[in-house]
């Protein structure tokens, strides 16, 4: 069954590449394309597609908020975020937000179809950028959880020494083989990790977010 | 002193009910230890008027001497009242004999222990002595030094409980006084010396303490009644030089006070002061009388001038504190000359006080010389108090001038750290417009004029879809790099592994087989960001020109250290680059100009095997490699 794809991107040009891209591929279905964030959400409720491409700069909202609907009532969906530099700040929120990987804008058609591809088959997009500020944010994480969150808050997981040394080497602009020889594991294991670590962030954020908001009052 | 006078006067006064006050009796100096019967042998005895001084005849040792007199006594009814005779004084010592039989005595010169009594005697009669109606006094006086007066006191026999407070009285003053100076005079001597010993600058405080100490040492004369023998030459050295240096002392001090400062005057006094306990020395025991009529009578003009000096300090200062010096010290000086008359020449001073003064032999001096030096204490406790407290307005005003000081420093910090804020906020103001025009060049060298090239040649018509397709492409690979580097979070290892991702990727793409190398120590990449832009630049350029033209399989990528440079070689084993073609050409001209911009070289090496791109940029010295 051809995998489904909603794309929301509010650049006539990239949503016609992009779209272009999907229908040429005979194992993906393009199940909409959409340019506001509302007609986005409208979507992924109406659809349920397997795969969200998302632009952040929408004109009505930002893609972050239709990451977080599609995390939230959609966690089947695999998100892939569109950006322009692979080491956007921006990109760091679409993962701490829930999404699975990046695009790059000017990626050729072959490019986007293969990372929509490896994304279903398991695969995460990184790069060193992406690597440092996953980084930066647990190290920031940590430090503020040490300080404001008391003993009966859900701890936040850090990262494992192994995960940081990862991070640490992607950053540095090794290549999942290289990282996997270095480690001794294969390259498969390392993008497995990657993904546990999105998904770290991701529930780390979350969890910081409802603490925040209970101690707002706001739950 | 006049208080002291009438005290003792009072003492002297009309005689109470039944005291026998002998104002005259008869004098006899016999070899004999003895006297002859009552009345028998009358014509060796003669009146003389009480109190009496017999003068020293010449070389003739003295020899004791008696005096007798004759008193009724009736008996009371009740039990009778003791009786005692009262001696004001006795200095030798001597015996009472009551109707020729021994009453009682006070020890004389023996011949190992020598006495000078200043205390005044009561004698008890023993019960049993006074027969009713005429009664026989005799007193022996012992023998003196020779060349010394005999004195003898005016006499009074009577009861004991009417003689017992005249007695006292006179032991108070006599005995008890002088004993409590010497006390207190040795007790500030050392006080006083202790703070001299500790602050040498102070030499009034220094005179005064040995004032003090002298006095003390003098006026043990009247404490002390009995010596040995051996000692007594000794002691009366001693009390010599303690009376004379007291006098010079005095001298040095007023001088002192008065602003005076004439060393030679000083040493003077001083050889003046020793000279007499030399003399004194140096005569024997019996140069004593020389010494002291000729010697201690020059002291009296020395306790002249003391006096007109304080005089003419007064008159100078005219201050109170200024006057209580001359006054004590004519005071003293007065009591001076009184006590040397009634020593050396009672007759001479009969001529000024009553006779009944002159007999009862008080000497002044010492309370003069006690005045002196309650004088002298006050003064410098005056001085003292007005030390401290002008040392506490100087505190004060040192406390205030430290807090202004103080505020001024802050002020002056605040100032310099306002100033420093100032420079700090200048400088990163600075490195802000030189980042900012990094950029701005970037894009103009960059960026911009790969656009503009892109654009002339399309506008001509020289380009073609793909041709444009890839010139954008450049264009967008540029910005890239231009962003990475220019991060501002982000150092060079940053940019090298975005560098390195970004055409890892690219090249896997294009079906070529990357490999890196990097062989440069952490701290040696740390390079400025003009030097890494360039740096990757170069890379770029000779990485896009792999993908372009060369037709590679594999591309080798190595940075390394090699002595003081840094190299970046890119070699593959394409078909070489044409060194024909504007973009080629432009290309190679740009890597060697950014090259040059930092000081290296490039090399380039193309033949069938492959082509090689080889930049050496030279190394900063460690400190300098973070500059932006």
């Amino acid at each position: 069954m051809p995998t489904k794809v909603l794309i929301v991107e509010d650049e006539p040009e990239f949503m016609r590449r992009f779209s272009n891209a999907v229908l040429n591929d005979p194992a993906l279905s393009l199940g909409a394309s959409v340019s506001t964030g509302r007609a986005g959400i409208a979507m992924l409720d109406l659809q349920t597609p397997d795969v969200l491409l998302v632009d952040l700069g929408l004109p009505d909202m930002d893609g972050v908020a239709v990451i977080a609907h599609a995390a939230r009532h959609h966690p089947a969906c695999d998100v892939l975020v569109v950006t322009m530099f692979a080491d956007d700040d921006h990109v760091v929120a679409s993962i701490e937000a829930g999404a699975s990987g990046y695009l790059l804008k000017d990626a050729s058609a072959e490019r986007i179809v293969a990372s929509i591809h490896e994304l279903r088959a398991g695969g995460a997009p990184i790069s060193p950028g992406i690597a440092r500020r996953v980084l930066e944010r647990f190290r920031t994480r940590s430090a503020m959880g040490a300080r404001t969150m008391p003993a009966a808050a859900p701890e936040p997981s850090p990262l494992t020494p192994r995960e940081s040394e990862l991070l640490r080497m992607i950053a540095k602009g090794f290549t999942f083989e290289t990282i996997g020889s270095l480690l001794d594991i294969s390259p498969h294991t390392v993008v497995a990790h990657v993904k546990k670590i999105y998904r770290k962030l991701a529930v780390h954020s979350r969890s910081e977010a409802v603490y925040e908001a209970g101690q707002l009052g706001l739950l | 002193m006049a208080a002291l006078a009438l005290a003792l006067a009072a003492g002297g006064g009309p005689a109470e009910a039944a005291v026998v006050e002998f104002r005259r009796m008869q004098t006899h100096a016999p070899s004999v230890a003895l006297p002859s019967d009552d009345g028998a042998g009358t014509s060796a005895w003669t009146d003389t008027a009480l109190p009496a001084a017999v003068a020293p005849h010449g070389e003739t040792p003295a020899a004791p001497r008696w005096y007798r007199g004759d008193f009724d006594w009736a008996p009371e009814g009740g039990p009778p009242s003791p009786w005692a005779v009262y001696l004001p004084f006795l200095y030798q010592g001597g015996q009472v004999w009551i109707n020729g039989a021994f009453a009682g005595g006070v020890p004389e010169d023996t011949p190992a222990l020598r006495v000078r009594w200043e205390r005044p005697h009561l004698v008890p009669v023993p019960a049993g002595l006074l027969r009713p109606g005429r009664n026989r006094l005799a007193i022996r006086v012992g023998a003196g030094p020779a060349q010394t007066a005999q004195h003898f006191p005016q006499v009074s026999i009577g009861p004991v409980a009417e003689l017992q407070p005249r007695a006292d009285r006179r032991t108070f003053w006599v005995r008890t006084m002088p004993q409590v100076t010497v006390v207190v005079c040795l007790l500030v001597a050392g006080f006083v010396l202790f703070i001299y010993a500790h602050r040498r600058s102070e030499v009034l405080y220094g005179l005064f303490g040995l004032a003090s100490a002298l006095w003390g040492v003098r006026t043990l004369t009247f404490v002390i009644e009995r010596m040995p023998v051996e000692d007594w030459q000794r002691w009366r050295i001693a009390y010599l030089g303690a009376t004379g240096g007291f006098v010079i002392v005095l001298a040095l001090f007023a001088m002192r006070l008065a602003g005076l400062r004439r060393p030679v005057l000083d040493r003077v006094l001083l050889a003046y002061g020793v000279l007499g306990p030399l003399w004194l020395w140096g005569a024997g025991a019996d140069g004593e009388a020389a010494v002291n009529r000729l010697w201690t009578a020059g002291l009296i003009p020395v306790g002249m001038a003391i006096l007109g000096l304080s005089g003419w300090t007064l008159w100078r200062q005219r201050t109170v504190a200024a006057a209580v010096m001359p006054l004590a010290l004519a005071t003293a000086v007065l009591a001076g000359m009184h006590d040397y008359l009634v020593a050396w020449n009672a007759e001479a001073l009969a001529l000024f006080l009553p006779r009944w003064w002159v007999g009862q032999r008080i000497f002044l001096l010492h309370y003069g010389a006690d005045l002196v030096l309650i004088a002298m204490g006050g003064l410098l406790t005056v001085r003292f108090i007005e030390a401290l407290t002008s040392l506490e307005s100087v505190n004060a005003r040192l406390a205030e001038l430290n807090e202004t000081l103080e505020s001024r420093v802050a002020q002056r910090e605040r100032h310099l750290a306002e100033n420093f804020e100032r420079m700090a906020e200048l400088e990163r103001d600075r490195a802000a417009a030189q980042e900012r025009q990094l950029i701005m060049r970037e894009i103009h060298d960059g960026l911009g004029s790969r656009l503009f090239t892109s654009l002339l040649r399309v506008e001509r018509g020289d380009m073609d879809g793909a041709q444009i397709a890839g010139a954008l492409r450049d264009c967008i690979a540029d910005m890239r790099l231009a962003l990475e580097v220019l991060s501002p979070d982000d150092d060079f290892q940053a940019a090298l592994g975005n560098f390195l991702f970004r055409w890892q990727t690219q090249m896997l793409e294009a079906q070529v087989m990357p490999r890196w190398s990097i062989d440069v120590p952490e701290d040696v990449l740390r390079l400025s960001r003009q030097a890494a832009l360039q740096l990757l630049r170069i890379a770029q350029e000779a990485l896009t020109n792999v993908l372009k033209h060369a037709g590679a399989k594999n591309v080798r990528i190595d940075l390394r250290q090699r002595g003081g440079h840094l190299e970046l070689e890119v070699s593959d084993d394409g078909h070489g680059a044409q060194p024909a073609g504007q973009g080629a050409g432009r290309g190679l001209a740009n890597m060697r100009a950014r090259a040059g911009q930092l000081g290296g070289t490039l090399e380039l090496r193309s033949g069938d095997g492959g082509t090689r791109v080889l930049l050496r940029l030279p190394l900063a010295p460690p400190g300098d490699r973070d500059l932006p």
